[in-house]
């Protein structure tokens, strides 16, 4: 099941494998709060190619990641898509803040120059989002995530419970293949032979097992850690955690930069000199824009208004 | 566990005991997300991963529960490839100490006791956790984080509580019943 | 005289969880520098006696405590498991579980990391901690890459701090094959002579530990110390059967020869052991007799492997053309180290993975056309930790399961249950709940749920993993009773060579993927060739013939014919 795995247990050999565990953590951090609080394609696609560029330069094997990128990412915008035409042809409007018709079919349903855009961007946001998290995937040893975020302030403690849990997951995946043939063998029938209801039911047979085999180590790994000293003090330091080099300090401070950045973004669009509506878009001005309050286009708060 | 305060049923214990069982939870539902899911159709499948929060927090409270469903999320997420997805993992911690909470209603599994009129309360958190982590909760961090279309995201989180609650009570009450009968067997105090 | 660095004064201790005490009257002096070996059975209280020492009693395992434990002059009662930490260091039994780290540097450094020592300063120490055990060049390898004795070699690492005076190995031999577990005990002798640490070696097996030499053994029996001497003292006494610890297979011999045990020199280390010259006598004459031969199996064909490889990437065959037939009724040892090919074929003949070429056929049937659930009514497979398997809470429930789920009817399924509870002996216990049952009974149990579906071949993985003297003849006992009296055949996945030696007839070899030997069991043992390739271990039945000077095939197939027809 390795080879399944994204992310890798031994670092790699690129620039961006040999940052510090804290240098990784806290670009990707700050990343995915730039995604998350910027829905301006202007700021989206930099950040895009950023990520892509950084994805390239460690030359994975890119096999596994675009056909995930392919088959799940795709078939679920799609989806999305149509059964967002379904349910809101006003997304356009209620996002973008324009309404230029392009096509109007049967009763309430038409498609505005307003509500590709909106797709579009979500699109981008989501892509940008998934080339992010692939990035950090590719570039950070699970303890390298475990340090990065204990050195990024979260409790020692919950980072262990992180670097433990790879730890053990190859184990538990091990388990539960033998225990799932063990209970064919059985004739627990686990395959499309049987009704969903009869799999459900089933799963029982596979779940009791495993949750015993599974947790009846945790004395044995908890002793081992007490004996050496888990918890003696309130801190404890990493040897995953390398020491920075020159290049670490260059990523922090671009890091601080970007999310200086977009703190400054947020504050300007946000705050000081709002965008009336929540996506910008380039064919309509400022004071072409419709402003929808979000709560409004929620289907049920009309059953309220009655 | 019963003699403890309310407190200390909600937070749990966190000694090394409670960070590798927490740690172990976590594992299981990576790897229960990405191979233990039941194909229902092609691309569909009821995820079976929910039922380690509900073990977990019989086991340690809401609050181990909460963390071994967030962290396991996120574990799953990685290993399964598909990208980070905060909404709906802090969804899935949300529902984790609803079901989680079994606690705090008098429910010891460890310790055998698991009754029908705990498997009722369970059920009842069951249906209204779920409602409020993917009714309130992911719905919300979707249009925050992602853009993503208020009206979309309710059916979607709505179809995704539904599945996890069929699950939980399906195969979560005979588990629970079977692992309190089991663990009930393991405290005997006499040695054999 | 020194200061006892270990010193217990009318110490008990007594777990929450339990009505009875686990130790009694625990009186005992160990002084530094001293390899003493804790030998009992499982229950014995040989752990918790460890436990004691390294500080998890009373730190993680609560329960009171009676008398004084003194360990580097500190009483354990009101001393922290981390400052005991720090004067002794415990190698647990599951070298897998104590592997915390994700790669070998960082679970070197784990103790360190905890003492908030910069990194700058660990990697020093690092490198010279895992050179010790030469794993030098492996800092970065990641725990899925390592064997299990590479594993307990960083586990040595991982606590072989400075200060650490006393080290503690619990069950070190427990998950190695048999080439391991030597390495492994020689690598604690050295560590015991290079460093003058304390060694305390916790083990039942008394064989295989004594390979290199043991200053003092400490024998356990239901809590108390009832043995304190000299190994050699120890085998002339009889205090092994009576604490159920298996005595080295070449004293079994020299007592089926008849021979007295006492005025032989170095009776503990047969290499340097000087016989008395009536014993040599004996012992030749005893190996030399002319016995009534093993019975010939003439069964029809039962399993038969014909060509058969399997890849699992496609790249290297991890079974590369095999080829073998079993007959009915015959007891075969499976034997190799692990990743040589065993499990890959015993899940190809349970149908679980399918052969890329050739064919199993199984009563003459070929499997290509049966699902795993038609094989497993022929082929019942045990696997090797009865948890793996165990379902439901009450016995008769876990025995039926496999008929429930087959939708039998229930007067079908009633009196099937029973006559497989019968068979295996467990239907005065079939209301009990299996979790109140012991290691040993469980794994009954799960043979049990495997016979319910009456399958004429049984596949044994491990049989003897995790378990003492006692448990290990209960079983094989049972498992020889199917075998004699119900006619099933039996396969035995095994490193076990005391297995092959008194349960089979037969044993197939199996290294990198191929098989190397398929012979009659003491035709196997005694070809070193195969046995080095195999990284199995030779019995002491062929030193002892190489000593005496005798043919070590015809010795060993002499011990067997003796002991069989003993039986």
């Amino acid at each position: 099941m390795n080879n399944r795995m994204v992310i890798n247990y031994t670092p790699g050999p690129t620039l961006l494998h040999k940052l510090s565990g804290f240098t990784k953590v806290f670009l990707f951090l700050v990343m995915t709060v730039a995604i998350i609080a910027t829905y301006d394609i202007r700021i989206l696609v930099p950040l895009l190619i950023l990520n892509i560029i950084e994805i390239v330069s460690m030359k994975p094997n890119y096999k596994p990641i675009l056909i995930v990128f392919a088959i799940t990412f795709v078939t679920v915008t799609l989806l999305g898509n149509v059964m967002l035409f379904l349910v809101s042809p006003d997304a356009g409007l209620n996002n973008v803040g324009g309404n230029h018709i392009l096509w109007q079919g049967p009763g309430r349903l038409y498609i505005s120059k307003e509500f590709l855009w909106y797709m579009f961007v979500v699109f981008i946001k989501r892509t940008t989002s998934f080339a992010s998290v692939m990035a950090f995937a590719l570039a950070t040893t699970p303890s390298e995530f475990a340090s990065g975020l204990n050195k990024c302030g979260l409790p020692y403690k919950v980072c262990t419970i992180v670097s433990l849990a790879y730890r053990t997951i190859p184990d538990i995946a091990n388990d539960f293949v033998n225990i799932r043939n063990s209970m064919m063998m059985r004739g627990v029938e686990m395959s499309k032979k049987a009704s969903v209801w009869k799999r459900l039911k089933n799963t029982v047979y596979l779940l009791v097992p495993l949750i015993f085999t599974a947790f009846g180590k945790v004395n044995d790994i908890a002793n081992a850690m007490d004996l050496r000293g888990y918890g003696k003090h309130k801190k404890r330091t990493w040897f995953a955690e390398n020491e920075p080099t020159k290049w670490d300090k260059i990523f922090r401070v671009l890091t601080i930069v970007l999310l200086i950045a977009t703190v400054y973004y947020v504050v300007m669009y946000r705050f000081i000199n709002p965008w009336p509506a929540k996506f910008w878009c380039p064919w309509l001005a400022r004071e072409e824009v419709i402003s929808v309050n979000a709560i409004d286009t929620i289907f049920f708060m009309d059953w309220f208004k009655k | 566990m019963a003699n403890k305060s309310f407190g200390q049923k909600l937070l749990g214990t966190w000694n090394t005991r409670t960070i590798v069982a927490v740690a172990i939870g976590a594992a299981l539902f990576g790897v229960l997300m990405n191979y233990g899911g039941i194909p229902v159709f092609t691309n569909t499948s009821l995820t079976t991963a929910m039922i380690v929060p509900v073990i977990i927090g019989a086991m340690f409270g809401p609050l181990p529960a909460f963390v071994a469903a967030g962290v396991g999320n996120v574990i799953a997420d990685l290993i399964g490839g598909w990208g980070m997805w905060f909404d709906w993992s802090i969804g899935n911690a949300v529902a984790a100490c609803f079901v989680g909470a079994l606690p705090l209603y008098g429910a010891y599994i460890t310790e055998g006791v698991f009754e029908v009129k705990h498997a009722v309360i369970y059920a009842i958190l069951c249906a209204l956790g779920n409602m409020i982590a993917f009714g309130v909760v992911t719905p919300i961090l979707t249009t925050v984080f992602y853009g993503g279309d208020l009206n979309v995201t309710f059916l979607q989180a709505f179809a995704g509580s539904l599945s996890n609650i069929l699950v939980e009570v399906v195969i979560g009450i005979p588990i629970l019943f079977l692992l309190a009968r089991r663990y009930k067997a393991r405290t005997n105090l006499e040695e054999e | 005289m020194k200061e006892p660095i270990i010193k217990f004064k009318d110490f008990g201790f007594r777990y929450k969880t339990q009505k009875n005490p686990t130790l009694y009257d625990i009186n005992l002096e160990i002084y530094p520098g001293e390899k003493v070996l804790i030998l009992g059975a499982s229950g014995s209280g040989k752990s918790t006696l460890c436990n004691c020492i390294n500080g998890l009693i009373p730190f993680s395992y609560e329960g009171e405590i009676t008398g004084s434990c003194i360990v580097n002059g500190v009483e354990t009662k009101s001393a922290s498991i981390f400052k005991l930490s720090n004067s002794v260091g415990t190698v647990l039994q599951d070298s897998d579980a104590q592997f915390v780290g994700l790669s070998v540097g960082e679970d070197i450094a784990f103790s360190l990391e905890n003492d908030i020592l910069p990194r700058k300063e660990m990697v020093p120490i690092v490198e010279k901690n895992a050179s010790m055990v030469g794993m030098q060049d492996f800092i970065d390898h990641v725990p899925f890459q390592l064997s299990g004795g590479q594993k307990q070699k960083v586990a040595i690492a991982g606590v072989f701090g400075e200060k650490v005076e006393i080290l503690i190995f619990d069950e070190p031999l427990a998950a190695l094959d048999p080439q391991m577990g030597m390495t492994a005990v020689s690598l604690i002798n050295n560590i015991s002579k290079e460093s003058e640490k304390t060694i305390l070696i916790v083990e039942h097996r008394l064989e295989d530990v004594l390979y290199k030499p043991i200053d003092r053994v400490i024998l356990m029996n239901e809590g108390r110390i009832v043995f304190d001497a000299t190994p050699d003292e120890l085998l002339r006494s009889t205090m092994l059967q009576e604490c159920g610890i298996r005595e080295p297979l070449y004293i079994t011999a020299m007592k089926y020869a008849g021979c007295s045990l006492e005025g032989n020199k170095n009776l503990c280390d047969l290499n340097e052991l000087e016989f008395t010259k009536e014993n040599e006598e004996k012992l030749k004459a005893f190996f030399q007799e002319k016995r009534e031969e093993l019975p010939e199996i003439h069964g029809t064909s039962e399993i038969k492997f014909d060509h058969v490889s399997y890849s699992y990437s496609g790249k290297r065959n991890v079974v590369d053309d095999i080829s073998f037939e079993i007959k009915k009724g015959e007891r075969v040892a499976i034997i190799g180290k692990n990743g040589a090919g065993k499990s890959t074929a015993a899940k190809l003949l349970c149908g679980i993975i399918r052969p890329g070429t050739g064919t199993i056929t199984v009563e003459g049937k070929d499997t290509k056309d049966m699902s795993v659930k038609e094989i497993g009514e022929k082929v019942g497979y045990v696997m090797q930790d009865p948890n793996t398997m165990i379902v439901k809470d009450i016995i008769k429930d876990e025995v039926g399961l496999a008929l429930t789920v087959r939708g039998n009817s229930q007067e079908e399924t009633d009196a099937k249950i029973q006559k497989s509870l019968e068979t295996c002996g467990l239907y005065k216990m079939r209301n009990w709940p299996v979790d109140s049952i012991s290691y040993g009974q469980k794994k009954r149990v799960t043979v049990a749920s495997m016979m319910a579906l009456e399958p004429d071949v049984l596949v044994l993985d491990e049989p003897t993993a995790g378990q003492d003297f006692r448990s290990y003849t209960e079983i094989m006992k049972f498992v020889n009773y199917l075998n004699k009296e119900l006619g099933k055949t039996i396969l035995f996945i095994t490193h076990d060579m005391h297995l092959a030696i008194e349960n089979t007839d037969r044993a197939i070899v199996f290294t990198d993927g191929k098989i190397v030997a398929d012979d009659k069991v003491f035709a196997v043992l005694s070809n070193d060739e195969v046995i080095q390739k195999a990284s199995l271990k030779q019995t002491s039945l062929y030193t002892l013939a190489m000593k005496l000077g005798l043919d070590p095939e015809e010795t060993i197939r002499s011990f067997i014919e003796y002991e069989r027809g003993v039986k």
